[in-house]
């Protein structure tokens, strides 16, 4: 085909384009994605039945306020990264201060209980499954922000790959509060954290063959 | 014809908001840009040049919605199609016959090239954003000094002057690093 035939029938499909429409492709995928792993959730482990009494303590709205400051630092990175342009990342971290606070929460519980009970409260009643759940809950957030991303430009495809898999890590924590019952900070510091990286890593891996274009 | 970077922008902003004429008249403008800078780059393959551009007008296209209104258009346009051209010698790497020693060869220096430019960039993080890029576009991408200030988005004299202050700060590192 030549050059001016082809710019015709480019030419022929000229859509209005909104300026949000990056972050509105990004934020549908995270949304389309966080439906199935919510739905996961509730069908396979099921809400905990205390949810109403959790919603009115403090440990909750601890690992939401933390799972949900690293997504929404999450989605910032994807946005940067889902165009062409070169720009500062700089800011990243800023998501240091999430883990810091949690940190500090941590080591005030510590302080208060004997340090005999330390490893319990470090292990919880479900160490073993938290961060692959965590993980496994990540994947459909991950599929639904590939969807995103076929009409975006990143060119650090490892990059943007590893901000994805990081944004589905923290969006799927989020949701996975929702049936997770512990509720230490030293737990969620550790597991909800390793679960998070475990996806953003496994972004980083993927990104640069899943995400070409 | 050079058209310029306002020119481009708005053609760019006026296709985005869904004037076809503009988004042709852009793509047309775009076709001699996008040549001269594959051709500088890829001396001997000027079909190759050819298909870059169609494939970079394809993807200008299919990704407009990436770019930033308030941002240098050919900035953008210029970090699209260095993506297509890496991958274009990416996809050729994977597709050489293993006869072709010619192209293995040209391929080869592709890489060595690559691992070159990776070195480069860990000199260029010691410098500020302004003279690393500078040095990037006018050294290493063969931008013209004129390209490479419409690209950052400042005046031509600044580009040379921190192409020659950051060429200076790195000699000096250079220099300070070996015994």
């Amino acid at each position: 085909m030549n050059t001016e035939q082809l710019i015709q029938s480019l030419a022929e499909d000229v859509p209005v384009v909104s300026r949000r429409a990056v972050g509105r492709r990004i934020v549908l995928g995270i949304a389309g994605g966080g439906l199935v792993t919510l739905a996961m959730i509730v069908a396979l482990l099921g809400v905990r039945p205390d949810l109403h009494t959790a919603m009115h303590g403090f440990s909750f709205w601890m690992k939401w306020a933390y799972t949900i400051s690293l997504g929404a630092g999450a989605i910032f990175a994807t946005a940067r990264l889902a165009r062409p342009t070169d720009l500062s990342l700089r800011w990243l971290w800023l998501m240091a201060i999430p883990v810091l606070l949690l940190a500090g929460i941590g080591i005030g519980e510590m302080a208060a209980i004997p340090s005999a009970d330390w490893l319990a409260m470090w292990l919880g009643q479900s160490w073993k499954v938290c961060p692959w759940l965590v993980l496994m809950f990540a994947m459909p957030i991950f599929i639904g922000l590939l969807w995103s991303f076929r009409r975006l430009a990143p060119t650090r495809l490892r990059a943007a790959g590893a901000a994805a898999g990081l944004c589905a890590g923290a969006w799927s924590a989020t949701l996975y509060c929702l049936h997770c019952p512990e509720v230490s900070a030293i737990f969620v510091l550790t597991w909800y954290s390793l679960g998070i990286l475990l996806a953003a890593s496994l972004g980083a891996l993927v990104g640069p063959r899943l995400l070409r274009w | 014809m050079q058209v310029s970077e306002d020119q481009l922008r708005a053609w760019m902003t006026d296709g985005l908001d869904g004037d076809a004429v503009a988004h042709a008249a852009l793509l047309r403008a775009l076709v001699p840009l996008l040549l001269s800078f594959y051709r500088r780059r890829m001396r001997d393959c000027e079909d190759d040049a050819e298909d870059l551009v169609q494939e970079t007008l394809i993807a200008v296209h299919t990704k407009r919605a990436t770019y930033d209104r308030d941002r240098p258009f050919t900035a953008w346009l210029y970090a699209i199609a260095r993506y297509r051209l890496v991958d274009h010698f990416r996809r050729r790497r994977m597709t050489v016959p293993i006869e072709d020693v010619e192209t293995i060869l040209m391929t080869e220096g592709f890489e060595a090239k690559s691992a070159a430019r990776m070195d480069v960039d860990r000199l260029l993080e010691g410098l500020s954003e302004k003279q690393a890029r500078a040095i990037r576009d006018t050294q290493l991408d063969g931008l013209s000094v004129a390209e490479a200030a419409d690209r950052a988005g400042i005046g031509v004299s600044d580009v040379k002057i921190s192409v020659h202050r950051g060429l200076k700060a790195l000699a000096a590192r250079i220099k300070g690093d070996r015994p």
